[in-house]
């Protein structure tokens, strides 16, 4: 099996990552945040149909990272925009995964489900 | 774009907001004189806050066209009420009907009661405009059916229901008819009498324009809800059996004070500017959103057609777009605030096939202008274009 290929333990799975399991979700997300990395990154960001992640998707991933670890949560609608530099519609375009769900997702924030 | 400071509420239908001038200032005056237990004390500030809440109670009585002041049972919300209601009312092996319009306040209770094997239930179907059919009521009515739950108005849709009919379906058969009027109340006229509306479930914060955190119950005289809380009442309190009359047979602990002088001073808003003027005013705004919707490409409108069953509520999505997407560009690019997934009606969104990300609701409120609208209108075309 690839490293990048993932298996599969019920609903969660598993990407075996410089010889370690990284485990997500049902959903794609990080059960233990801290195993989280770059290259983890770049794998779910393929299957959000993302080619590469570019110099901007890093840099906003960073932010909503450090945000995280900093804050114990995700940034505001606003701080993510102007951490970004980037319009929500832009950061919109960048994450065909979706805003809130590829970029939490791709940072390494739990899975909140938050309220729908 | 628009400044920082300014943001155009669309949300309504989660929490009314703002809230009328002078609301908070009520709350803080009033709870500086008097905030004590009421009812609780013979001291006089006691009894005055007892004054309080009894003419809250009158008040919401009159306003729902209840029979009895006493039949007005406080809660923290509609979700609380309903379930005090709910877990009341059902018997062992009782069967209950809702319909797929609720909202989980009513479908997890009762599929928590199914769970432990203590109740079934039927969901009664709605159609392509978002309306209930009375005759599936009837049609699932069986000898050991105890109570009909119906939202009034649904919260995705907006949806007005036709309540009467299926109280008179409940009548000829026996069940008691509970309505959840979280979204029609301070919207839509409700007489529970002439309706024939066994007991109401209702919240402070949204059309009423209270605060959060207060809402309640407001049964007929002839409708009998065992407790499920027992506690301190403030009434016989030397036996340690739960009080058994109204109201505080239904509720157990020191009241929400605070909440129920801002419910007070919001209905009483509501009252002074009229209902049917509040719904006129909705309603402009309302048409004026969905005309203007119905024009950009892309956008796909839910359950809007009627326009005189309706209240100021909006469903929609953007062709291609996540709902929460389009909510977060609507706020961080336009200051523009709705509510974006399932709104906490799972099978509304699984009828209309938009599970699960669910939709963009826009909910209008009394304090929205016409320039509230043409911004949304402006933000949601610029957004569909950059598709």
């Amino acid at each position: 099996m690839g490293e990048d290929q993932p298996h599969t333990t019920s609903v969660r799975r598993v990407y075996t990552i410089n010889g370690r399991d990284v485990v997500v979700d049902e959903d794609g997300f990080l059960v233990k945040p801290e195993a989280w990395s770059e290259k983890l990154a770049e794998i779910l960001a393929r299957e959000d149909g993302l080619t590469e992640l570019t110099e901007v998707h890093l840099r906003i991933l960073r932010f909503v990272r450090t945000h995280y670890l900093t804050n114990g949560k995700a940034p505001l609608n606003s701080e993510l925009k102007k951490a970004a530099a980037l319009t929500m519609a832009e950061i919109h375009a960048c994450f065909p995964g979706g805003i809130r769900k590829s970029t939490r997702r791709l940072a390494g924030l739990p899975n909140l489900k938050g309220c729908a | 774009m628009p400044d920082d400071d300014h943001i155009i509420y669309l949300d309504n239908a989660a929490t009314t907001y703002p809230k009328p001038r002078g609301m908070l200032s009520e709350m803080v005056d009033v709870y500086a004189r008097l905030g004590v237990s009421p009812g609780r004390g013979t001291y006089d500030l006691a009894a005055e806050a007892a004054g309080i809440v009894s003419e809250a109670r009158s008040q919401i009585c009159e306003f729902f066209g209840g029979d009895d002041p006493e039949r007005v049972i406080f809660g923290y919300n509609a979700t609380d009420a309903l379930n005090t209601v709910i877990q009341g009312l059902v018997k062992p092996g009782c069967h209950v009907i809702a319909s797929r319009l609720e909202h989980n306040s009513v479908l997890r209770p009762l599929h928590s009661l199914s769970l432990q094997g203590l109740i079934t239930y039927d969901l009664v179907p709605f159609d392509e405009a978002g309306f209930i059919d009375p005759s599936d009521v009837a049609r699932f009515i069986k000898p050991e059916t105890t109570m009909v739950i119906l939202t009034h108005v649904s919260n995705v849709l907006g949806t007005i229901q036709p309540v009467e009919e299926a109280a008179g379906i409940c009548r000829e058969h026996g069940p008691a008819l509970v309505l959840d009027v979280t979204q029609s109340a301070g919207v839509v006229p409700i007489d529970m009498g002439r309706m024939g509306v066994d007991a109401l479930a209702f919240t402070g914060h949204k059309g009423l324009l209270g605060p959060t955190g207060i809402g309640g119950l407001v049964l007929s005289r002839d409708l009998d809800v065992q407790p499920t809380r027992f506690g301190g009442t403030g009434v016989d309190s030397r036996s340690l059996l739960h009080t058994k009359t109204y109201p505080e047979r239904l509720e157990a602990g020191t009241l929400n004070l605070l909440g129920i002088i801002g419910l007070s001073a919001g209905m009483r808003y509501v009252t002074e500017r009229g209902i049917e003027n509040i719904r006129l005013h909705e309603m402009q705004l309302f048409k004026r959103l969905r005309d203007g919707l119905a024009e950009i490409e892309g956008v796909t409108i839910y359950g809007a057609d009627n326009l005189d069953k309706h209240v100021g509520v909006l469903s929609c999505n953007i062709d291609g777009m996540d709902p929460g997407d389009l909510a977060d560009v609507l706020d961080g690019d336009f200051r523009i605030a709705v509510r974006s997934g399932l709104h906490c009606a799972p099978l509304v969104h699984e009828d209309l096939g938009t599970s699960p990300e669910g939709g963009v609701r826009f909910s209008l409120g009394p304090f929205n202008v016409t320039e509230d609208i043409d911004e949304a209108l402006s933000a949601v075309r610029k957004i569909a274009t950059l598709r």
